[in-house]
């Protein structure tokens, strides 16, 4: 990767205003974004977003499962601290890396390079990033992904997107995960569909029960389909 | 948000356009869009913080200028300032993602000492 250069060494004497000047301050968070993309032209990369607590590693672990012969799935997992998340994936037999962030409320595309180093992708068709558990910072930092994925729990409530509305304007797919306790608390699947359509007219929802299965077949079809989709375009090209 | 760190690119993406006379900075305008999720008063509150440790930039003021959401519809080739997250053409109804303002985080307009 090249480093990035002053583009000049303008001479500021007495008094200047730079009105033409502008610097986008996530620049080098983009330009790295460009460089993990131009690395994995084959697989297909996830970035999977979600607050606290909405079951994206138990997601995870069931999709490994399910996923288990068809294609092969890698696991980068962000967390401010531990790597319990990283073990838990291990343990179904997920081939998975934990990235702690070290406080920090979100994964930066140059934690996501600097891990591709110590990551070996041999084989792997598909890798998901799962970010840090916040649906605000995350919306903002593009870690090369081909799509996101936002999952939102029934637990938490059908009036999210609109609270959170960049994370929902930017991703593909919304998951309602925990549809197995849609009996048990106030969540319209319906409510929570019209409220991320207000956002984003194109975002696709898939409802899903990790514990019972529900959603879980259509969720990796979604999957096998566009890393299928990314290998063909690679070949053609 | 991660105002601190947010700050610190900042003098960071100063200090690489302007190598010689980051010192001489004075007034330092950002564009925020909405959608950035930045708030100004966390934003001014992170950069007194930050100014603590930076004693080269202590005379350095930051103004933030927060832009509202604008979406273009290509159907009617016009555009419409997004309210209560709605993202549809005011003019024809038609559901839009093409967000042409709101996601800026810019540094706008620099001002050095005399």
């Amino acid at each position: 990767m090249e480093a990035i250069k002053p583009k000049s060494n303008r001479a500021a004497a007495g008094s200047v205003q730079c009105d033409n000047t502008t610097f986008n301050l996530l620049k080098v968070n983009d330009f790295v974004a460009k460089a993990i993309r131009d690395r994995l032209p084959e697989i297909l990369v996830i970035n999977l977003c979600s607050s606290p607590g909405s079951g994206k590693t138990t997601l995870l672990q069931e999709t490994g499962k399910r996923l288990k012969g068809k294609i092969n799935m890698a696991v980068l997992v962000g967390d401010p601290e531990t790597e319990r998340d990283a073990i838990r994936m291990r343990d179904v037999g997920i081939h998975a890396l934990q990235i702690v962030t070290g406080g920090m409320c979100h994964i930066e595309a140059q934690m996501v390079y600097q891990a591709l180093d110590h990551f070996d992708l041999t084989g792997v068709d598909l890798l998901v990033i799962e970010n840090v558990g916040n649906l605000v910072c995350p919306a903002a930092f593009d870690l090369g992904e081909d799509f996101r994925v936002t999952v939102l729990s029934t637990t938490e409530g059908d009036d999210k997107p609109k609270k959170y509305p960049r994370m929902f304007l930017s991703s593909e797919l919304m998951l309602v995960s925990k549809a197995d306790l849609l009996p048990y608390v106030p969540f319209s699947v319906e409510a929570v569909t019209q409220d991320a359509r207000d956002i984003n007219a194109d975002i696709e929802v898939i409802t899903v029960s990790s514990l019972k299965g529900e959603g879980l077949d259509q969720w990796c079809d979604w999957l096998i389909e566009r890393v299928l989709a990314k290998k063909n375009k690679f070949q053609e090209a | 948000m991660h105002e601190i760190s947010l700050v610190r690119n900042i003098f960071r993406t100063l200090e690489e356009e302007f190598p010689y006379d980051f010192g001489q900075i004075r007034d330092i305008y950002l564009t925020v869009g909405l959608l950035s999720n930045v708030q100004p008063i966390a934003m001014e509150n992170a950069f007194q913080a930050v100014l603590e440790d930076e004693p080269r930039y202590r005379k350095t003021k930051l103004k933030v200028e927060v832009l509202p959401i604008l979406i273009h519809c290509s159907d009617c080739d016009k555009n419409t300032a997004v309210e209560q997250y709605r993202f549809v053409c005011t003019f024809c109804g038609k559901p839009s993602k093409e967000v042409i303002q709101g996601e800026e985080l810019l540094i706008k307009k620099v001002e050095f000492e005399d």
